[in-house]
């Protein structure tokens, strides 16, 4: 049976590729290849399922094909089945089956038919990763796809500048959960010292009841979970997000950001679960984290006049109760509460258009002009201020461009001052030096060995700041993650149980990605358009394979599974000393900047508003 | 420096008078989008407004080239126009600029130029600091009913309210104290917050244009609201310089808190001299170059259509004799009934089909059993003095289940979202697999309950409701019918039965569907003018005072009420029961009729549609296209009035046998029952700014579907009820979605009347209103000689004859053999979808 397992992941991996071929116009065998794929895995599904029944619901796993092993680390592709995986499994075909009939009619016509369909079979592929995952290595998999489905998704309408300006904002904060994913699968790893299964999982108080009580166990491995969860389900403080993902076309929004994509978060959850079952600290914070969340959500869908985004928050208040539910350790009301969640949003923003001619009608009728709060007293004070601040979205979204992004942005703007020229000549002879210590170890005294990869790490820190923040060049910016990656590897290298091939896999990938994007630039540059990164140029208008190959450029650098880089990313942090928190932080913050300075070079060179008005530009604020 | 030039009321004024103008969408009511610059004529105002606002205003240069090479525009036609407009000399020079010259793409727009030094002086986005919240605050204040919690103090005005939070709560939506206090000040004035922004009043006016055009469909929301607070129901007082104060104290908490409190204002960072902005601007050649490819392209279908008419009246006028008819029916002038009654008078050749505004000349707001507001049926510049109220409605109106709000609450949510949860998905599945009728969609038959009664007839003087007269008097209903009548050229040979004919729109998951109502009934459904109607041309004392005044309308004839669904194809007939006993089994076979008929119009509008196999069965076709207006996932129950082109103003006789594809407003006139013209100037004063009005917003909304449209509407999201905007922080998007208007060919409506010229130059020059829309070139106008069938082509104050140039006609055979034959568009491309659009054909006489 466990033989089987891959199929899920196979068929919708399948489907992606096929539907690679068909031009926009050929609408009908777009979406026979999209509804044959999806139609095929619903049935296996049911089958499969069925014969789960049969056998008296077993966990199934499967040991896949090991993408790359050494004695300390193993990268497997493992698959896993169990109720959890049933339900999440079932409702979310049956919703991408519905929604992608949905769409045949409703996408008809639309400049982005295909990119569409592509998108939905992208994102597919990333949840059911994700779903039949057997370990965080194989989760994280989907985990990354599905953050590159949704930057897609939401600037689907990619010639406006909100959607564009959106997607960023969600892929920041999905990079900032895909890195906090990696950083508890590297401690995952060092507790337990191998690469665990979800198989072994619900084994592991009998087994590792010795690691699990270790502090570091009880808390910051499940909060680093947390956290992740948190972030893709849009709970407390980063639910603002949700509603901004919602650019989309209206079928798109309905499936992921109304229901698949942020009940991820509760899947996390439901997954580790056996790290904290008998942890009542942590259960009691993600109890109160969902109430938290609930109350808030709550707050501001009560005041939200617009459809879409009252929906969003209502959705994040249920999965604040979801989280208490989890927390609780009641998983089957959880899981049913999510399917009937997922449900009912999607088909609640699918109808959203028609809540105009409804609601209308119904006022019409039956309108009784509201009271208004007694503002003379306490109470009425209380809930006028309740209004100012759920009107505000009690200033979440503000929260995360303050705490999170400025800060960042600040610092990269101090090493503004060094001026591209110099780093060009400065890094080259570092890096130079660099790379012969670290072929000669032994030449290196062991004081300065020990603080050189702290060193490296931190040039290449500042390498991705700058690229993070650089406004002009969009050429010095890419050259600066390149850097940014060569300096990381070369930090990495100074750790012991040092292999050369691992450091070239990751190097390959740079290499050749690297080329690729920096010829992509040139070309624009050589057909006379600006490339600075002060605005949006929407060049994807009148070069759109350039975007193709330079989109596919960017994800080989930032460590998409598309490259070698990626496993090297999970090699990376794999080589970290569990002690080294400096060097952890560094090459974390690393990977999350040079993440966010390509995507954000992606949008600026290549989406938002065409610079050239000779045609339909649509305006700023719309 | 202190504001002497700085004009606060002319500058607010102008404003308004220049952001768009759309009403909430409850109600879509078609208009020039450019109404504004309509003084000018039509290619110096829509040439200075892209230079001022920056949208555009024809198709670009390379769309007019690929229509050329795909003979879209044919060369004699371009050279044509070449002609006229520069001379037979300039041809060979001209010609070579259209095909091959390239030019400079046009400079950035007047307004936002003096903003960008945001930008440039202070890298700062303002904007994006900005509008999120304003636009929250604005869409909560307007909200009709999607929030639970409504803006409170919504009665003290937007600035009010806000002050009244920003005092009693805890929590404020300003950032920094001193923005707050600014806003709290009571005596604050406009120019004391802009002198504080900008600090250079000769720029005020400009930076205010700019700030209110950085988010026009908001700012025009706000400006429409205030205008007309009866367009919304939940009422709210509101101002556009209350939207503006509240702005500016924004805008500078947002340097506050990014600069700290000691920035300089804008002119002084920034110096810029102020720019006219409504300097009329020299054509550019290129502008040239673009006008005259629109001629050219507008005038390649307006000669199509001449050559037709031409080869039809070529033996004279075919307005034959009256006669008498099987029955006779009063259509309303929409072009989507154009076809409709073609298919009716070929399945009976006996009837006779009429046309006239669709409020059928009864104007009077409307109040359902049990409603707690009124609507307005008639066109909207019209304010009636009466009211119809309906009675004994027997059927409730049922709830939807899944829309409730309480899906939205705490606990109740959690209930609700268990239990509701797996409904839904049964819901969609059902909704997907079987569309079916559902509380939730449109329509257009619940407007007015089928069996409900109407209180016509006003009872006494003293009958009033919020001012107007309860029903009409019996001499106020004669007026009405006679004109009708009269306007029409129905004044003899009444047929035992005449259907007056409404329409309406049913459509699923549609915001915009009030656009697909009737116009001439304010965007709705028209149901209630025709039975209305109807019910005055059956009064016997109104009968009476007709005959006084020699319009004899005999007691055998019967009028009926009745409303065509232009997405379902679906007819309706009220007030059954009042046909007389010997007319019923007439009124049976002429209802057969008309369901043949809907059968093939059916037929003739799938060919658009890619759901549907317009070679399958006609009945399974009625079917399929019925579904379509049921359906969550359609986005085009219907394309509204796209193509529409023509508006004829004459008898039927003139265009019957003509294959004009849905694109000619038909309104009835007989020339020989008024000689004179007398009554022409009734019948073509609405004309321009109805059917003109549909043509400009379609025109518009086509060229420029970004700016002056809507955009694709898939990823629309229902603001408060009264917009739609993209995204969650997103502006208004007024304008028409591209799914409506994709089909249209952006040409400008010509309304051709069969009468003499000079008749309809006196008529035309004795409404200055009226004239100003044929003289500025808005409105395209060519009258027909009736006794000579010559054209007659108004230019520059007079009228001048116009020849044909076309040699070619077409012939079908049968009309539904033709629509077979047509292709659909490969994408909604200018190039690819003009093609979808079938040439004129004449159909032979014996297939009629």
């Amino acid at each position: 049976m466990s033989q089987l397992l891959p199929l899920f992941v196979l068929i919708p991996l399948v489907g992606l590729i096929l539907s690679a071929f068909p031009t926009n116009k050929q609408e009908k065998l777009l979406f026979g290849t999209a509804i044959t794929v999806i139609g095929l895995h619903f049935l296996t599904m049911i089958g499969f399922t069925a014969s789960w029944i049969g056998e008296g619901f077993p966990d199934v796993h499967y040991q896949g094909p090991t993408l790359y092993h050494n004695n300390t680390t193993t990268f497997s592709i493992d698959l896993f089945f169990d109720r959890i995986t049933m339900v999440y499994g079932l409702v979310s075909v049956i919703l991408t089956f519905l929604v992608s009939v949905f769409s045949r009619y409703y996408m008809h016509r639309e400049k982005g038919f295909k990119r569409f369909f592509n998108n939905l079979l992208l994102f597919y592929l990333g949840i059911n990763c994700i779903i039949f995952s057997g370990n965080f290595e194989t989760l994280f998999v989907g985990w990354e796809i599905i953050g590159v489905a949704s930057f897609f998704l939401i600037a689907f309408y990619r010639e406006r500048y909100l959607p564009v300006k959106n997607a960023l904002k969600v892929v920041s904060l999905y990079r900032l959960a895909d890195i906090g994913m990696l950083l508890a699968i590297w401690m995952c790893h060092h507790a337990f010292e191998k690469s665990i299964t979800f198989f072994e999982l619900h084994n592991l108080q009998a087994h590792h009841a010795a690691i699990i009580e270790q502090p570091a166990f009880q808390l910051i491995i499940p909060l680093v979970f947390l956290l992740v969860a948190a972030i893709k389900s849009a709970q407390l403080p980063f639910s603002s997000w949700l509603p901004r993902a919602m650019e989309g076309p209206t079928t798109s929004s309905a499936i992921f950001y109304g229901s698949l994509s942020v009940h991820m978060g509760v899947f996390l959850l439901l997954r580790t679960y056996p790290f904290w079952e008998n942890n009542h600290v942590f259960q009691a914070i993600v109890i109160a984290l969902g109430f938290a969340t609930s109350i808030v959500a709550t707050a501001i869908s009560r005041v939200q006049s617009s459809v879409k985004t009252q929906i969003a928050y209502s959705s994040v208040a249920q999965i604040g109760i979801i989280f208490m539910e989890v927390g609780l350790g009641l998983e089957a009301l959880a899981l049913f509460h999510f399917a009937c969640n997922a449900f009912l949003r999607t088909y609640q923003l699918l109808v959203s258009p028609s809540v105009l001619n409804y609601l209308m009608h119904d006022q019409f009728f039956h309108f009784t002009p509201p009271q208004h709060d007694n503002k003379d007293r306490f109470w009425g004070k209380i809930k006028l201020t309740l209004y100012v601040l759920s009107v505000k979205e009690w200033n979440l979204d503000g929260l995360m461009y303050r705490w999170l992004w400025q800060p960042l942005k600040r610092v990269g703007q101090w090493f503004q001052f060094i001026p591209d020229r110099w780093l060009t000549v400065f890094l080259w002879p570092v890096f130079a030096a660099g790379l012969y210590m670290v072929y000669h170890k032994e030449q290196v005294p062991d004081g300065i060995e020990h603080n050189l990869p702290a060193v490296f790490g931190a040039i290449g820190l500042v390498a991705a700041l700058r690229a993070f923040t650089e406004r002009n060049n969009a050429q010095a910016a890419w050259f600066l993650v390149i850097v940014n990656q060569l300096f990381t590897s070369l930090s990495i290298a100074f750790n012991e149980q040092f292999g050369f091939d691992q450091i070239h896999l990751f190097l390959s990938g740079i290499i050749v990605f690297g080329a690729v994007g920096f010829a992509c630039l040139r070309q624009l540059k050589k057909a006379g358009e600006s490339i600075n990164l002060d605005r949006f140029h929407g060049h994807s208008y009148e070069h759109p394979r350039l975007s193709v190959v330079f989109l596919v450029a960017s994800l080989g650098l930032s460590g998409f599974p598309v490259s070698p880089t990626f496993i090297g990313e999970d090699l990376i942090l794999g080589h970290i000393h569990h002690n080294q928190y400096l060097l952890t932080g560094i090459t974390a913050l690393s990977l999350i900047l040079d993440g966010l300075g390509v995507f954000r070079m992606y949008a600026r060179v290549f989406l938002g508003p065409h610079e050239k008005n000779y045609h339909e530009v649509a305006y700023r604020s719309s | 420096m202190h504001t002497n030039e700085f004009d606060e009321h002319h500058v607010l004024q102008e404003l308004m008078h220049f952001l768009p103008a759309q009403t909430p969408l409850k109600d879509f009511i078609h208009h020039n989008s450019l109404h504004a610059l309509q003084h000018l004529k039509f290619y110096d105002a829509i040439f200075t407004g892209a230079a001022i606002f920056g949208f555009q205003p024809t198709f670009n240069l390379n769309e007019y080239r690929n229509l050329y090479k795909s003979g879209r525009i044919r060369p004699e036609v371009l050279a044509q126009i070449l002609e006229q407009r520069k001379g037979r000399a300039n041809v060979g020079i001209w010609t070579s600029k259209l095909l091959t010259q390239q030019y400079e793409p046009t400079p950035d727009p007047r307004v936002g130029r003096l903003r960008m030094g945001w930008k440039a002086a202070f890298h700062l986005n303002l904007d994006n600091l900005v509008q999120p919240l304003l636009f929250r605050i604005l869409c909560s204040y307007l909200d009709q009913g999607i929030a639970i919690k409504h803006f409170p103090y919504e009665n003290e005005g937007l600035l009010n309210a806000v002050r009244i939070l920003e005092t009693n709560s805890y929590s404020s939506f300003f950032n920094t104290k001193s923005a707050q206090k600014l806003l709290l000040d009571p005596n604050i004035s406009l120019p004391d917050l802009l002198n504080r922004v900008v600090g250079d009043s000769a720029l005020y006016e400009q930076y205010l244009y700019d700030q209110q055009f950085s988010h026009r469909g908001w700012s025009g929301m706000v400006a429409t609201i205030e205008a007309q607070p009866d367009s919304i129901l939940y009422s709210k007082k509101i101002a556009l310089k209350d939207l503006i104060m509240l702005e500016l104290v924004m805008e500078i908490d947002a340097l506050n808190t990014a600069l700290g409190e000691d920035w300089l204002p804008l002119a002084q960072r920034y110096p810029m001299a102020p720019i006219d902005l409504f300097a009329p601007s020299p054509r550019t050649e290129r502008e040239e170059v673009l006008s005259l490819w629109q001629d050219a392209f507008e005038w390649n279908y307006y000669d199509e259509v001449l050559v037709g008419l031409k080869h039809l009246n070529a033996s004279g006028p075919r307005t034959e004799p009256q006669q008498d008819h099987g029955f006779q029916a009063i259509f309303c002038i929409d072009e989507r009934e154009c076809s409709f009654r073609r298919h009716t008078e070929a399945v009976a050749p006996h009837c006779a089909t009429f046309g006239c505004p669709g409020f059928f000349g009864v104007e009077f707001y409307f109040q359902p059993e049990n409603g707690k507001f009124y609507e307005k049926l008639c066109p909207a510049p019209v304010t009636p003095k009466y009211l119809i109220k309906e009675h004994n409605v027997a059927q409730k109106r049922k709830n939807a289940l899944l829309y409730n709000k309480k899906t939205h609450t705490f606990l109740e949510g959690f209930f609700w979202s268990l239990s509701l949860g797996l409904v839904a998905a049964v819901q969609l599945v059902v909704n997907i697999f079987n569309p079916k009728k559902h509380p939730a969609f449109a329509d257009s038959f619940t407007h007015m309950s089928i069996t409900g009664e109407l209180q016509v007839e006003n009872i006494s003087p003293d009958d009033r409701e919020n001012g107007w007269q309860v029903g009409f008097t019996v001499p106020e209903m004669a007026t009405r019918v006679e004109a009708l009548l009269r306007g029409i050229g129905m004044i003899d040979h009444f047929a035992p039965l005449v259907y007056v004919m409404a329409h309406g729109s049913s459509s699923a998951n549609n915001p915009h569907q009030g656009a697909y109502n009737c116009g001439a009934c304010s965007g709705r459904p028209g149901a209630v003018n025709a039975r209305v109607f109807a019910f005055m041309a059956n009064h016997p004392k109104v009968r009476a005072i007709l005959a006084a005044n020699g319009l004899v309308i005999p007691d055998s004839t019967h009028f009926v009420g009745a409303m065509h669904d232009t997405a379902s194809d679906v007819v309706v007939f009220y007030d059954e029961h009042k046909i007389a006993e010997a007319g019923l089994a007439a009124h049976r076979e002429h209802k057969l009729t008309f369901e043949k008929a809907l059968d093939m119009n059916a037929k003739e509008r799938s060919r658009r549609f890619a759901s549907i196999n317009t070679k399958q069965d006609i009945k399974k076709i009625r079917e399929d296209i019925r579904k379509r207006s049921v359906s969550l996932f359609e986005p085009r129950p219907e394309f509204g009035h796209g193509t529409n082109a023509l508006c004829f103003v004459g008898n039927r006789n003139l265009t019957k046998g003509l294959f004009l594809d849905r694109r000619a407003f038909m309104n009835s006139y007989d020339y020989r029952t008024d000689p004179d013209g007398a009554l022409l100037l009734g019948v073509m004063r609405p004309l321009p700014p109805v059917c003109g009005g549909i043509n400009l917003e379609y025109y518009f909304s086509r060229v420029d579907n970004q700016k002056m449209g809507a955009g694709t509407k898939l990823p629309h999201n229902v603001m408060g009820l009264i917009g739609v905007a993209n995204s969650s922080d997103g502006d208004l998007r007024p304008g028409l979605p591209l799914q409506t208007v994709e089909v249209h060919d952006p040409v400008r409506l010509m309304i051709l009347v069969e009468h003499d010229p000079e008749v309809v130059l006196r008529t035309i020059q004795s409404d200055p209103a009226l004239y100003e829309w044929f003289a500025n070139e808005w409105v395209h106008l060519l009258a027909i000689r009736p006794k000579t069938g010559a054209f007659y082509y108004f230019k520059n104050g007079t009228f001048e004859l116009y020849e044909p140039l076309g040699t070619q006609t077409r012939f079908a055979n049968d009309v539904l053999e033709l629509i077979e034959s047509a292709k659909e568009m490969e994408t909604s491309h200018i190039t690819d979808s003009t093609l979808e659009n079938l040439p004129v054909h004449i159909i032979n006489e014996a297939s009629l």
